[in-house]
């Protein structure tokens, strides 16, 4: 019997929501309606895996994310609470909101809910849209020629999210309002703290169990969280609960933000020593709760990254520290990766695909991606893995971490690239013939083929989907060089693409790998501990947080890091 | 210059005289914002926020999350009531009107000379002597319907309309009396559940004694609905979870493989066989039906086996609905289906389904002996639902006090007016200056009954001299009657307080009061500025 493999999807924090909003808008690119059958229906992505579907009031059928996100207060910009499928709210950023304010009022009085003492109405200004969400109402949104400069203007994740959510996805953490350059939710105790308080807890629980009531075969979790600031210690903390309560698998992505955020009296060697204790106790919880988890950054280091030194993709040009920016890269990262479970033909469940990728405990894993691939046009995928040959494919989105070449364990994504640019006819095939790869029949056997001859003892799994990443708006297209032609592939030799027409899509390869090098990482985290003297952060020893549990994080986190001697394993 | 400053050129503070100024004043401005609220005629807020979500409220204690409160000194205040509220459920636009009048007196006083610390120990003084008259004016009460209903209503109808307050009343009393059943244990609020319904047209409170719950069946051939059920609750999983056994699977072939699972598989419908089988027992030949609430999840193969027995099963019910399920219909709640017999079986009269939208609700009613109900909430948009569930709460809340006090106090304002006078009389037995801290706290109480009768549009100084002089003549207590503005007597017309909820706030405010006072310096000095 064929059941649709439910997964609930989390953001806890800030930047979190920034990679979530690309992720579901990404997603509504993924929606195809193929009538023509280019791309055979059984190689899309299932949807119903990440979206449920409900009726709202007005009798509309709604298509919504399965998803729980978390932020602060003032992130949400012109978004209310409850989404804006189902209503409950004034429309007051539409021009006509005095008649509706009058309306709501006019409603109030007439109900019996008012006391003698009449009603006193106190709005705020309504929040501007931003030029995007503006054209997104009137319906005149133009990804082609229209520049919103959304890189620079956009204040938040709302100001470019184009997919929809469902009331009960949002939560806003009361009294707690974003500010840009301090952490408001500092610690991991803050965050342990609020998961723990009645408030916050019932309802957010209740609402999990909604949707995994819904679910007739939950297979897990996906969640995103902030590992800089307190969210991490909510995430970690409802990752239990999700273990207490439904006992699945687990996919978790903690996310560094791309530049150094302060926190609230705290100089920068101290805001370093809170960032190095929230990674520590996270690590330590995630490694004992999560099935899998990969952290990502576009940053090249972290803990000590004074310069916020980024990585660098070819073919890719973004500014470092922007959020907009950078959360789309691994946004991009995100849906192709875990294309892995979601295909529709595919018998992989997140379990499988996790327990693949992490042997002996080592539930760590880094990222990989490339994007654009690097093909050229008119290049076949024989030929330029052929040319490949000594350069890694792919950069890495785990900080801190190279897991080389040899003795990899991986699981591996490909998407956009044609069945029919994988190799030539034969009767056109000429020295290609002559290559072992010609007689792959997919693209994926064919990386899997590459892969067993470019890494030395290692195992790959690999998987491929003929869509490419869209990468029109919101997605930020301006990041893609000259260089790069329109559908995403390379242009050749120096040839520039034309100034005004825009990449609308690119071929994709993501990858979750594992090796013993990523104990490098784990290192790395350890060293920096040494330099912390916990009494002196304040804002964790006023809350009551025991020396006794950051040395078990410690210890733990040590023999975790056993788990990745090359005597372990292989 | 304030010794920081030799430390750190860079720290802002304030002292003496303006650090109480700046202390005073913060009070003052909270106590503005929330005056407008206190009693039955004080103005509903309704707030409309920049995206648009609408919340409305009388509540001080919602519309203090609601402003962001910056300013460390309201803060403070705003924690105090918080805490008001997290203890009582009343009371917190009294504490911080109270707060904001006590910083207003002691401004008079100290502004001539008098020094904090004096102000504080004569507060301390008057506060114990306003517990000893709140100690004397309380009234016993026995816990009947008509004593509940006039505490509930009080407390009610400074939230909402009186005709709505009034059903809520009933609804709310009924409740309590039905968990409690006589019984001279602690009640636990929990037991009585709040559930919300979206409905276009229909605005309705009711109190179903039974449960109600937020989904329904899965399956589109379980009844919707059944009468003379026997209530299966259990915590035993219903599905079939590859997540448990694929990493110890170890097989050669594909024939194996599929033996494997079906073993598993196996394992699952074994439980539900015994659910059927129990179901069969106790069921077949008789007219009653079976109904099958778990907290674990159900999946489609073992809904389809239970549906063809005509068994009624939901999956991933609240974790406290367990607790309440066995309450309301009796029957234990099962964690294992080994040794499943009759008595551990609930009994409900009707469970039925009703569908609104995209939501299930599950209808569990006609129980015997109900140990836990549900109120009902039908509101035609989020907001008005949200209020009246808040109105409840309270409503709730101020029960369970006056069952715990077995007391209650006067109100509309008639302990205030009393505390006045015999704090007036006692100030000439305290020695020395602390008399005029015991005055200024008297003055501060009277700041209750005159917002009544300003937001109800009397003169404030004309109903306090009413008040006072009639007060001084009669025995009894007498309060305000904010439909005429003349004196009345509360127990005439049933208008009464919890005894706890003005023990806490005169404990509460003249500490917070005393605590603004005695600061004399207040600094600015993060960390960042200390290190320069």
């Amino acid at each position: 019997m064929q059941q649709t493999r439910e997964i609930l999807t989390f953001q806890f924090g800030t930047y979190s929501n920034y990679v979530g909003a690309h992720f579901w808008n990404q997603q509504e690119a993924n929606f195809v309606y193929d009538r023509e059958g280019n791309i055979a229906e059984e190689q899309l992505p299932e949807n119903d895996i990440l979206y449920r579907e409900g009726l709202n009031d007005q009798k509309q059928t709604t298509y919504t994310p399965r998803l729980l996100s978390v932020d602060l207060l003032g992130t949400l910009r012109h978004l209310p609470v409850v989404g804006e499928l189902y209503g409950n709210f004034l429309p007051v950023t539409n021009e006509q909101n005095t008649d509706e304010l009058q309306k709501a009022k006019d409603l109030v009085e007439q109900s019996q809910m008012l006391t003698p003492g009449g009603l006193d109405v106190r709005t705020q200004p309504p929040v501007e849209l931003s030029e995007y969400q503006l054209d997104l109402v009137k319906g005149t949104v133009d990804t082609e020629n229209k520049d919103y400069k959304l890189a620079d203007t956009c204040s938040s994740w709302a100001d470019y999210l184009y997919a929809r959510y469902h009331p009960r996805s949002l939560n806003v953490l009361r009294g707690m309002q974003r500010q840009t350059d301090v952490q408001v939710l500092g610690t991991q105790v803050a965050g342990v703290e609020l998961w723990q308080s009645v408030a916050f807890n019932d309802d957010f629980c209740d609402r999990i169990r909604m949707y995994a009531e819904e679910c007739d075969a939950l297979q897990g979790f996906q969640l995103l969280f902030d590992i800089d600031d307190g969210f991490s210690g909510l995430a970690t903390k409802c990752l239990e609960h999700l273990n207490d309560e439904y006992s699945r698998a687990s996919y978790v992505l903690p996310l560094h933000y791309p530049r150094n955020i302060s926190y609230a009296q705290a100089d920068p060697r101290t805001a370093h020593s809170i960032r190095v204790v929230n990674s520590v106790l996270s690590y330590y919880h995630l490694s004992e709760q999560a099935t899998m988890f990969t952290p990502l950054s576009t940053l090249e280091t972290i803990w000590r990254n004074t310069t916020s030194q980024s990585r660098r993709m070819p073919g890719l040009h973004w500014q470092p520290d922007n959020l907009y920016q950078s959360s789309a890269i691994l946004a991009a990262y995100l849906d192709t990766v875990t294309m892995g479970y979601r295909l529709r033909n595919t018998p992989e469940s997140l379990l499988r695909f996790c327990e693949r990728v992490t042997p002996a405990n080592r539930n760590m894993t880094a990222a990989g991606l490339s994007l654009p691939l690097g093909m050229e046009q008119e290049q076949d995928l024989i030929d330029f893995l052929d040319g490949s040959n000594n350069s890694s494919l792919l950069t890495q989105l785990t900080p801190g971490c190279e897991p080389g070449d040899s003795h990899v364990v991986q699981s591996i994504v490909a998407r956009g690239i044609p069945h029919s640019r994988l190799k030539r006819p034969v009767d056109q095939a000429g020295p290609q013939l002559r290559m072992a790869a010609y007689k792959c029949e997919s693209v994926s056997q064919m990386l899997l083929l590459y892969y067993q001859c470019a890494y030395h003892g290692s195992v790959t799994h690999a998987a491929s989907m003929p869509l490419p990443l869209n990468t029109k708006l919101p997605f930020p297209y301006e990041i893609f060089d000259a260089g790069i032609a329109a559908d995403g592939f390379k242009l050749l030799g120096q040839a520039e693409r034309e100034k005004d027409i825009r990449v609308r899509s690119a071929p994709a390869l993501a990858a979750v790998q594992s090796s013993s090098k990523l104990g490098a990482h784990l290192d790395t985290l350890h060293g920096q501990t040494h330099r912390v003297q916990l009494v002196k952060l304040h804002s964790y020893t006023q809350s009551g947080f025991e020396k006794e549990e950051y040395d078990t994080a410690l210890d733990k986190l040590l023999e975790f890091r056993d788990n990745y001697k090359d005597a372990h394993y292989l | 210059m304030a010794s920081i400053s030799l430390l750190n050129p860079k720290a802002e503070f304030a002292r003496a005289a303006q650090a109480l100024a700046i202390n005073i004043s913060a009070a003052k401005g909270l106590q503005d914002v929330m005056r407008t609220n206190l009693g039955p005629k004080g103005t509903v807020k309704m707030l409309v926020s920049g995206a648009g979500d609408i919340k409305i409220t009388k509540d001080g204690n919602v519309l203090l999350h609601d402003m962001q409160i910056q300013h460390p000194t309201a803060s403070m205040i705003a924690r105090a009531s918080t805490a008001q509220d997290d203890s009582t459920g009343d009371g917190t636009t009294t504490t911080v009107m109270l707060i904001g009048e006590l910083l207003k007196q002691a401004d008079i006083y100290l502004s001539e000379g008098l020094h904090p610390r004096i102000m504080a120990e004569g507060f301390e003084k008057a506060r114990d002597k306003a517990l000893e008259v709140l100690e004397n004016v309380k009234v016993p009460v026995d816990i009947n319907k008509k004593n509940l209903m006039e505490i509930a209503n009080t407390s009610l109808r400074t939230k909402v309309h009186p005709l709505l307050a009034d059903l809520l009343t009933e609804v709310c009393v009924d409740a309590v009396l039905t968990i409690s059943n006589d019984k001279k244990v602690p009640i636990d609020l929990h037991m009585v559940e709040l559930m919300e319904m979206q409905h276009k047209t229909d605005t309705d409170t009711q109190l179903v004694r039974g449960l109600v719950m937020d989904h329904g069946a899965r399956h589109p051939d379980m009844p919707k609905r059944l009468e003379n059920a026997y209530i299966l609750t259990a915590n035993v999983s219903l599905e079939y979870e590859k997540a448990e056994v694929n990493s110890g699977f170890f097989y050669k072939t594909a024939a194996e493989r599929e033996a494997f699972v079906r073993a598993e598989r196996e394992f699952i419908d074994q439980r539900v066989k015994k659910v059927i089988q129990l179901k069969r027992a106790v069921c077949d030949g008789t007219n009653k039906s079976f109904v099958l609430i778990n907290q674990k999840g159900i999946d489609p193969i073992s809904l389809d086996a239970l549906a063809k027995e005509g068994i009624l099963a939901l999956r991933r019910a609240k974790r406290r609905n367990m607790e309440r399920l066995a309450l309301a219909c009796g029957g234990t709640a099962m964690n294992s289906f080994d040794d499943l017999q009759e008595e551990h079986l609930g009994y409900a009269g009707s469970v039925y389904e009703h569908v609104l939208g995209e939501n299930k609700y599950t209808f569990v009613e006609d129980c015997k002996n109900p140990l836990s109900v549900t109120i009902l909430i039908k509101g035609p948009n989020k907001h008005t639902i949200t209020q009246i569930k808040d109105a409840i709460r309270d409503g709730l809340r101020a029960i369970n006090n006056t069952i715990g006090d077995k007391a209650l106090v006067p109100g509309a304002g008639a302990f205030e007016v009393r505390a006045y006078n015999e704090l007036v009389k006692y100030k000439d037995s305290v020695k020395g200056k602390a008399r005029l801290a015991v005055q200024a706290f008297a003055d501060a109480l009277l700041v209750i009954p005159k917002t009544l009768a300003v937001n109800s549009g009397y003169d404030a100084q004309d109903t306090i001299v009413k008040l006072t002089v009639e007060d001084r003549l009669s025995p009894e207590l007498v309060g305000i009657d904010l439909s005429t503005g003349e004196p009345m007597k509360p127990s005439d017309l049933g208008v009464y307080d919890n005894y706890i909820v003005k023990k806490q706030i005169l404990n509460s405010c003249s500490i917070i009061a005393s605590n603004l006072l005695l600061v004399d310096e207040v600094m600015r000095a993060g960390m960042t500025s200390l290190k320069g």
